[in-house]
């Protein structure tokens, strides 16, 4: 497996019924371990990135290698070691799952079929809800949680996963500033605590690109040379000014 | 119940079009079954609502058809089908077996039926008990539980399948024109009143168990069709669900 965690050879993905490819022979390597940020504007591919790493978009030309196997839709088993968190996931309030639920979920994968959930499984969600400090909120439907806790929420499912890579969408995005810097913050800890290789799509500054070991910028499904070493701060202020 | 239970699935996942398209096929392939004598109807039911399934499922997904689309599509074809069919039938006439296709009869049903009905029944609950897990993930959220390692789309296609039997095992009793109420009206009513989706998966068949007990004796007293019956009774108690729904309360807030 050697020391990447995802590693993309030429990757080009064209979405059904389109033209234009969204991702463009993209290359990228990210080590084991590494916290890696990727910034751009809207409809850059950053998503479509994201997914094409899960294995959830066929790739037209190319190889993604995650923890060194080929992954692809048929990769069920590889995605057990994956925690995607996609973009704007928000539960509406009718949503008849309770919280402790959904992240008694994560470990579903794991378990595998004609089996239920242990009671080992059991404490693992109990722990990861009282990680993100929202036991008291277990036993609530998750739709009635509020958006900063709907995604505490989904951060302790990605724990009781135990996953070796995570794969963050926008995890910010539409939530209040202080949501945002407690949401940033469990996820620095979780990924310190699992020592979690991390790819973290944002338009936001905050502390979770400050942390990020590399920034690197996507434009029209290609990432521009160099992003690597720009000044993160310069680089978001710029992609929200349109430049 | 079983239909009920089923109900669960088709309407948490938006499938109500496919299992309404579903519906009149299995009419249709009874309807065929009843004409051409060396045919079983209950078979020749299980194979168009399969036939259905397999055929629009891979359809909408591949093509985004719009879910109108769907059932504008099979409704008329499969009507018009089933209707040709029972007037080919030699037999068919008012109060006959062919008509119990469109109505219900739960007093048309031999004993052969029963004990298919009952094989059929428990391999549907060893499917559902097998994968409950991958069941409730995908009720969740589809691609959340694709995104975590289950094989979404192998899981969701077994839902189509075994709704389509379940269609096709419940056509005796309501008949074609109403057994999707006693799909989507109790599970729709459990959905009003509960907020977890395991107790909603005990609920929906009760109240569907209910309802078709409800109509059988509503039926009988006053003398009406019993699909028809069936269907008043659940609809009775989807109102009812809808009064007494805390979600609607919260919402009035």
């Amino acid at each position: 497996m050697g020391s990447l965690a995802v590693e993309l050879k030429n990757v080009s993905a064209v979405y059904e019924g389109e033209r234009i490819p969204a991702l463009h022979g993209i290359d990228l390597a990210v080590k084991l371990g590494e916290l890696v940020a990727i910034v751009g504007p809207n409809g850059a591919g950053k998503t479509t990135l994201l997914e094409a790493i899960n294995g959830l978009l066929p790739i037209r030309f190319g190889k993604v290698l995650v923890l060194g196997k080929p992954i692809g839709r048929s990769s069920h088993r590889l995605r057990q070691e994956i925690a995607y968190l996609p973009q704007d996931l928000f539960f509406n309030p009718g949503t008849p799952f309770l919280t402790r639920d959904v992240v008694l979920m994560g470990r579903f994968a794991k378990i595998g079929s004609f089996r239920l959930p242990s009671s080992a499984d059991r404490r693992f969600a109990r722990e990861a809800i009282a990680a993100v400090g929202i036991s008291e909120l277990a036993g609530r439907p998750i739709g009635r949680l509020s958006g900063g806790q709907q995604r505490k929420a989904l951060l302790a499912r990605v724990l009781a996963k135990e996953p070796q890579l995570l794969l963050l969408d926008e995890p910010t995005t539409n939530l209040d500033p202080e949501a945002k810097e407690e949401i940033s913050r469990l996820i620095l800890e979780i990924r310190s605590t699992l020592s979690l290789t991390t790819l973290v799509v944002s338009h936001e500054s905050g502390s979770l690109l400050d942390e990020a070991n590399r920034i690197l910028t996507m434009v029209g499904g290609r990432f521009l040379t160099g992003s690597a070493e720009w000044n993160p701060l310069v680089q978001v202020r710029g992609i929200a000014q349109g430049i | 119940m079983l239909c009920s239970l089923l109900g669960v699935f088709v309407v948490r996942m938006n499938l109500s079009s496919l299992g309404f398209a579903m519906s009149h096929a299995a009419f249709a392939g009874a309807a065929l079954g009843l004409m051409v004598t060396v045919l079983d109807p209950l078979w020749m039911a299980i194979l168009f609502a399969v036939g259905t399934a397999a055929i629009l499922g891979p359809l909408a997904e591949a093509s985004r058809m719009k879910e109108d689309a769907i059932v504008g599509a099979i409704f008329p074809l499969m009507m018009a089908l089933g209707l040709i069919f029972i007037s080919l039938t030699p037999s068919a006439g008012i109060g006959s077996g062919a008509l119990s296709l469109l109505w219900g009869s739960i007093l048309g049903i031999t004993m052969n039926d029963v004990i298919k009905l009952a094989v059929l029944a428990s391999v549907m609950l060893v499917a559902i008990g097998g994968f409950y897990k991958e069941f409730l993930a995908i009720l969740l959220d589809r691609k959340l539980a694709a995104a975590s390692g289950i094989n979404a789309r192998l899981y969701t296609y077994l839902i189509l399948f075994l709704t389509a039997l379940t269609v096709a095992l419940s056509l005796r009793l309501t008949g074609g024109l109403l057994i999707y109420t006693l799909m989507i009206l109790p599970a729709s009513a459990a959905y009003q009143l509960l907020y977890d989706v395991k107790k909603v998966l005990i609920l929906a068949p009760l109240l569907g168990m209910f309802a078709a007990m409800g109509g059988f004796l509503l039926s009988l007293g006053a003398d009406l069709p019993i699909g028809s019956s069936i269907a008043l009774t659940a609809t009775a108690l989807f109102l009812v669900s809808m009064i007494f729904s805390p979600k609607r309360r919260r919402r009035a807030r």
